[in-house]
């Protein structure tokens, strides 16, 4: 313990501890090194070797679903920080349909390294702290050792992996942790009235908001309710239950107001435009035992090995009265992300149901299940030593490696790692820019297009940003996409493609030639092919120039002000927060120990 | 506490997912796949076409062995191009014409989506009892093959020269050919506003036409635009005719006041090839009571035509177009092998025609027109 430090950990603790406001390290004095916490400076480490490389090789970008359309939104705010109107998809639609910090921050760093490498770096700033918001969280529930492994876990969720690398899901695994970070402050204002804890909790929720607001909603049901049933148990004794309500209560309405004033124009917005398309089909509201594909992809990837521990989750659950509230909490978000295997979310969401995609909900369950397998974890290595930190180790890995493996396995492949330069070449070049265009069988390598070309389409990655009539009346998704969506897709093309020269849509860029018949017979003759024809140009002569398409939904300059400013100052007010105001808790360690059932009688430890 | 909260929780989740499991149609797939009922191997079979596994579908015909598999694959699933292969069964309807205890048949009517629009479809199949199970009896029947032999290729065609490689296509720098429409008629259908009629190229050179209207009010305001799309041969050789029609959903003919016509041409190169002709063109009651016009199509050249669309004119005793229909065949052109049509007609309309013209545009996957 006196011993100097090595001169080369030196830097390592200035670090350490000039970021000491993030995380807190072991205090405990344990010899044997199985039983001691893991430190969350190592954890922090360990989720950057692991994701780091990956992110580095830019791997969200070629073999997730949604990384190129985070681009595509930040490559916006990269030119246009005040003005959310972006002409370039669905003729024009406005960003303040989707919270835009996590694009903000990309667009921020994208100044530095560019928007490819700006995107990674943010990811991994999420997974990170990812990590941190895990420990966090479970330190409400369990102790430090316990949390420790609930943190290290997170690093190789296959939750976490599906979601960075196969969804691209960056906001969910942005705003998820943020939110896990804001809890505890949540818990210590409810239960002692920290006055400190509720300006640093509300501004942690507007940061998460600021990122995505979906999973701030459904996280204040799934996680909120059990950390206020905590804060109860664990009140003072002077303190009454409905004090520890009345002061959750004033956080959820400083909350609510705080939220509603940052994201002012994404509500101008939606209540200007309600989200009133056909609903579109999405595999997660499946029935998941009807389809092996579906039943790997949407729970046995994500979940790993923690499907083996989830038994385990209920039992110690319903064994422990203060643990009870998480287990219920993770019950019901598990039953929530297996879609349409259960009916629960059909009767609890109605007609919603068919608008929302329920792997989120998965993430939740993994998350709110982790502080107890922390529990489990400590429990099996206390009984079986070394051989169970080796086994707890290699289903962790096993669990990522699964959900990396699935990127090949699966039936499912995105095209997001499709060479499109000489389409965005082809555009950028000889006036084609006056055109709007389209891309068929261009799946999400269309973000990409977008990002790099100055002609703009009619299609678009965003559903709920779509307000055009042809796109919104038939059900089907992505233009790009029609034949996944059968007739309701091909009849929303032809639809499309009868309104041609209305857009001003004159090229037509095909990547499967399945589309092919349609738009020949439709008039559209091929001009020229790229890479050997895997890319054809379609052009159409008779159609006339684009011209702005008159819209209701864009923002005013006042909106686009409030856009660029107050979402970007909830995040810096939060890191500033975070720096100035040290929590009390951390100082008076006024967590509330979690109940340690000891084998031994103490005079028999002083025999020894 | 915990033993009675942690059961009651497994004992509820499971309960949940049989609820579920039963709602999403897990008891009628298993029941389907017992084919207890001539409709339920009916629904095997196409359950298993729809997910195109031919060899499971094969082995459940009540005559595997008659089946010749690369025709039952054609029939069902398409080949060479054709527009079945560029289809997906997206649901379908089965029920029973007439039963006894060994045989039965059942009509299915199947919904295609395609790559040109939805395509629907209605079938007989014949189902024999085999024990306690049913099982469809396919025609047995081998694909039929053109013979050997030599076709004279002898047609006209137009190259356009002087192009360069950075001009767009249709960047000449010429006069567009002359075409006019020859005829215009507005109609109010029961749920839309149609403007049909036909257009010439009274040019010497092929031309690439496009056909649009707009509707004007009576304050001369525009109303709707659209244009005749796939109702239209795009592609006229010189003094050819193509009947054309706009639809306009949601539009009563009584707020019209006129209609701007917006013929647009331009040169291109064309060719003469394929000739598809025409053959026993006759108006007739399908089994669905519907008026339809049917016939052969005869692919005179040497190539395959792999999807071939037949659009029909249909005039009164004035000569004048009173309708325009038009249809995909689901099966390609194989040269000299005459492959049968059908395209639906009003019955409304019906009985006014007096004579019909039929014209084919196709797609083959090399080139169009």
């Amino acid at each position: 313990m006196g011993k100097p430090a090595p001169a080369n950990l030196k830097p390592l603790r200035r670090i350490k501890r000039l970021l000491s406001f993030v995380w807190e390290d072991s205090k405990t004095v344990e010899t044997n090194l199985l039983r001691r916490p893991i430190p969350l400076t190592a954890i922090a480490l360990l989720a950057i070797v692991v994701h780091a490389p990956f992110l580095f090789m830019e791997l969200p970008l070629t073999t997730s679903y949604d990384a190129n359309l985070h681009v595509f939104f930040a490559s916006h705010y990269a030119h246009h920080w005040f003005n959310p109107w972006n002409e370039k998809w669905f003729a024009g639609f406005s960003q303040t349909t989707y919270p835009p910090l996590g694009h903000q921050w990309i667009a921020v760093f994208s100044l530095l390294v560019g928007l490819r490498m700006a995107y990674m770096l943010v990811q991994l700033a999420a997974i990170v702290l990812l990590a941190i918001g895990v420990y966090r969280f479970a330190r409400l529930w369990v102790d430090e050792r316990a949390a420790s492994y609930a943190a290290a876990f997170s690093v190789f969720l296959g939750m976490v992996s599906f979601l960075v690398y196969s969804a691209g899901q960056l906001s969910t695994t942005l705003s998820a942790p943020i939110y896990l970070l804001a809890l505890p402050y949540f818990y210590h204002w409810s239960r002692s009235a920290d006055g400190r804890a509720l300006l640093k909790g509300v501004v942690l929720v507007l940061a998460a908001a600021s990122v995505h607001h979906v999973t701030l909603i459904f996280g204040s049901f799934l996680f909120a309710l059990p950390v206020i049933w905590l804060a109860c148990m664990d009140r003072k004794p002077e303190t009454s239950v409905l004090s520890v309500l009345f002061r959750a209560a004033i956080f959820a309405v400083l909350a609510g107001i705080g939220v509603g004033a940052v994201l002012f124009p994404y509500w101008v917005e939606i209540i200007r435009h309600p989200i009133e398309q056909i609903p579109i089909p999405h595999a997660s509201r499946s029935n998941l035992l009807l389809n092996m594909n579906y039943l790997i992809n949407y729970f046995i990837v994500p979940y790993g090995a923690l499907i083996l521990a989830m038994p385990v989750v209920i039992w110690l659950g319903a064994g422990s009265r203060r643990l009870r509230p998480l287990m219920l909490g993770f019950w019901v978000a598990l039953l929530l992300g297996l879609g349409g295997t259960t009916p629960v979310p059909k009767w609890l969401f109605g007609r919603a149901f068919e608008i929302l995609t329920f792997e989120r909900f998965t993430l939740s369950a993994a998350l709110l299940a982790l502080p107890i397998v922390g529990l489990i974890a400590a429990s099996l290595i206390d009984r079986f030593g070394g051989k169970a930190a080796g086994a707890l180790a290699l289903a962790s890995v096993l669990s990522m490696a699964l959900a990396m493996g699935w990127l090949t396995w699966s039936p499912f492949h995105t095209l997001s790692g499709l060479n499109v330069n000489s389409v965005v070449e082809f555009l950028n070049r000889g006036g084609h820019d006056h055109y709007r265009y389209l891309t068929l069988g261009f799946g999400n390598a269309l973000p990409k297009v977008s990002t790099y070309a100055h002609a703009n389409s009619v299609d678009g990655e965003y559903n709920s940003a779509r307000l055009l009539p042809e796109m919104t009346h038939y059900g089907s998704a992505q233009l790009t996409s029609s034949k996944f969506f059968g007739t309701a897709g091909m009849e929303s093309l032809r639809a499309m493609l009868k309104h041609a020269n209305n857009y001003g849509l004159k090229y037509i860029f095909v990547h499967d030639p399945y589309y092919e018949p349609m738009i020949a017979f439709a008039g559209w003759r091929q001009i020229e092919s790229y890479d050997s024809g895997s890319i054809t140009v379609w052009s159409k002569e008779d159609v006339p120039p684009a011209r702005p398409i008159q819209s209701d939904a864009m923002p005013t300059p006042l909106e686009g002000l409030l856009w660029g400013t107050l979402p970007m100052g909830s995040s810096i007010l939060a890191i500033v927060l975070a720096i100035l105001l040290p929590d009390r808790h951390k100082a008076r360690g006024r967590f509330v120990p979690f109940p340690v059932r000891t084998t031994e009688p103490e005079f028999a430890r002083e025999v020894r | 506490m915990k033993y009675v909260l942690s059961i009651s929780i497994g004992a509820v989740t499971f309960l949940l997912i049989c609820i579920a499991w039963l709602q999403s149609g897990g008891l009628a797939r298993e029941r389907m796949r017992s084919s207890r009922t001539p409709d339920e191997a009916t629904r095997l079979l196409l359950t298993q076409v729809q997910a195109r596994n031919w060899d499971k579908a094969l082995s459940s015909l009540a005559n595997t062995n008659d089946v010749d598999k690369a025709s039952f694959v054609h029939d069902l699933g398409g080949s060479n191009g054709s527009l079945l292969t560029y289809a997906t069964l997206e649901k379908f309807d089965v029920w029973p014409l007439h039963a006894n205890e060994q045989q039965a048949t059942v009509r299915a009517k199947l919904h295609y989506s395609t790559a040109v629009g939805p395509l629907d479809d209605v079938r007989d199949f014949q189902v024999q009892r085999a024990g306690d199970t049913w099982k469809v009896s396919w025609p047995a029947g081998k694909l039929e093959k053109p013979a050997p032999q030599v076709i004279p290729v002898n047609y006209l065609r137009w190259d356009v020269i002087n192009r360069g490689a950075e001009d767009d296509w249709g960047v000449q720098n010429v006069d567009s050919p002359q075409v006019r429409i020859v005829s215009m008629n507005a109609l109010q259908r029961p749920d839309r506003v149609v403007i049909l009629g036909e257009i010439v190229n009274e040019d010497t050179i092929p031309a690439y036409i496009n056909v649009g209207a707009t509707l004007l009010r009576a304050d001369g305001n525009a109303m709707a635009q659209e244009n005749s799309f796939d109702k239209i041969s795009h592609i006229l050789l010189p003094k050819q005719v193509s009947p054309y029609r706009i639809d306009f959903p949601g539009v009563q003919l009584k707020d019209i006041k006129s209609v701007r016509m917006d013929a647009k041409s331009m040169l291109v190169p064309a060719s003469a090839d394929p000739v598809i002709a025409v053959n026993r063109q006759r108006l007739e009651t399908d089994p669905l009571g519907k008026k339809v016009l049917r016939g052969e199509l005869l692919n005179q050249s040497g190539q395959i035509v792999n999807i071939p669309h037949v659009l029909a004119s249909y005039y009164d005793g004035s000569g004048k177009v009173i309708w325009v229909s038009d249809g995909y065949v689901d099966q390609e052109l194989q040269p000299q092998i005459p492959v049968s049509f059908a395209v639906d007609l009003p019955d409304d309309i019906a009985p006014k025609v007096q004579n019909y013209h039929v014209t084919v545009n196709h797609f083959s996957s090399s080139h169009t027109s």
